[in-house]
């Protein structure tokens, strides 16, 4: 007997069709009477009852749900076609994570990661170790998300290294393939960039967001090199801290591969749109509105 | 979620809704402050779960016959085994097993959830997984 078996003997069980509706009934009724009786109650006061009680019932829906079953990374590695990768996660190399951030609407999950050279059978760069990791992705409120709908452009999933700008060690410099694709209401990440392991005796970081190019908008940079999510950052977002195994780090390689992007220069400061500086100059300048191109070609 | 976890500790699907509806009872009127969404999750777990020892030791005190207040589901189906072998098992390995099994999370996870040691899970599933092989006679997961 395995997971599969037990998972099939709890769902096996089936509970009243109208648990849900019971139960929320239950609960309104029972805010209702506590508003009742504090009789010197607020309206606030009142409203707030009125407001949890909602908040306990959208809590209920996605706490009496049956358990959300990922595909595991050799799974993901199968889905697209990729044999040796697949075999590879499920080797002694591969690191399970399993680790879980709820963020906005979704809960974001890096499930794995494993280390290696000439995994892909697609794009065979001989002779250089990648690192791929896998992520999944679903919306709280259950909803599915499908290949047709998701915004798969919208989001980034980057390695980061503390120590390190964000704009020298990222997806962009560390060539970075991304593929996506969902299946049973749940979309999955496979991310192939250049071996993260020359890092591996700094923290290394995998960061989910919503956005392009890391930025001081997303991220801040602490004096000891830290990185984490800057505090007005509103979009979906999760880091994670990978655990690497120091003993393989390359420091010589990782400073190298810095060097060579020449893009280490990092300011937690954030400049005035440029936009901004445009209208002031025209406005005080000229005390008028721009010419517009048009007008110039005339 | 928490309908399956409970009914590691009851018989009865009834009950485990029983457990269930305390639990969010308790939630509207005991107001409690969270500090994030695991925070809240692991509360609502560990709440159900003790709703679902409360409900199981006033019924032992009642003296039913278990066969009086089993689930509908075909005793001789081998899930069934399974599920009774699981609420056979020490309340402290039931909740571990479950969580680890059906929901998929890691020692270091339900040792967030459940407020205990890592090595404390580890060891709890560790031991589980051998009674629950014991009392299957079988090899189990």
């Amino acid at each position: 007997m395995n997971r599969e078996d037990y998972r099939k003997a709890f769902d096996e069980l089936s509970f009243s069709a109208d648990f849900q509706e019971r139960t929320a009934n239950l609960l309104q009724q029972r805010a209702r009477e506590l508003e009742k009786e504090c009789s010197n109650m607020t309206f606030s006061r009142t409203k707030k009852m009125a407001v949890l009680a909602a908040a306990c019932i959208a809590l209920l829906a996605v706490s009496v749900s049956a358990a959300v079953l990922w595909l595991t990374p050799a799974q993901v590695a199968e889905q697209h076609n990729q044999p040796l990768l697949a075999e590879a996660f499920g080797g002694p190399d591969a690191i399970e994570i399993d680790e879980t951030v709820e963020s906005g609407d979704y809960s974001i999950t890096l499930l794995g990661l494993v280390s290696g050279r000439n995994l892909d059978v697609l794009n065979q760069d001989l002779n250089k170790d990648h690192t791929y990791s896998v992520l999944a992705l679903r919306r709280l409120d259950g909803t599915p998300l499908e290949n047709e709908t998701f915004d798969f452009i919208s989001y980034t999933m980057t390695p980061l290294v503390a120590g390190y700008s964000p704009v020298a060690v990222n997806n962009w410099t560390l060539n970075a393939g991304a593929s996506g694709f969902a299946r049973d209401g749940l979309y999955y990440y496979l991310l192939d960039t250049a071996s993260l392991e020359m890092f591996a005796d700094h923290t290394v970081y995998m960061a989910f967001y919503e956005g392009g190019v890391p930025s001081n908008t997303t991220f801040t940079v602490a004096e000891d090199g830290t990185i984490a999510f800057a505090e007005d950052f509103t979009g979906v977002h999760a880091l994670f801290t990978l655990p690497l195994d120091p003993s393989k780090a390359d420091p010589a390689a990782a400073e190298a591969f810095v060097d060579s992007t020449g893009l280490n220069g990092w300011s937690n400061e954030r400049m005035e749109p440029e936009e901004n500086t445009d209208v002031e100059f025209w406005t005080t300048e000229y005390g008028e509105e721009p010419p517009s191109m048009l007008e110039n070609l005339e | 979620m928490l309908l399956r976890l409970a009914c590691t500790r009851l018989d009865s699907t009834a009950d485990a809704e029983d457990a269930v509806q305390d639990t969010f009872l308790r939630l509207l009127t005991a107001r409690p402050v969270f500090r994030d969404r695991e925070h809240e999750k692991a509360w609502l777990i560990r709440t159900a779960l003790q709703r679902a020892s409360d409900i199981r030791r006033k019924a032992e005190q009642r003296n039913i016959p278990l066969e009086d207040i089993t689930e509908p589901v075909a005793p001789e189906s081998s899930g069934g085994e399974l599920r009774a072998a699981v609420r056979g098992l020490p309340e402290m390995y039931g909740a571990v097993i479950h969580l680890h099994y059906y929901e998929g999370y890691s020692i270091k996870e339900i040792a967030k959830l459940l407020g205990l040691p890592a090595a404390t899970v580890g060891t709890r599933l560790a031991r589980g997984r051998e009674r629950l092989r014991q009392m299957l006679r079988e090899d189990v997961i």
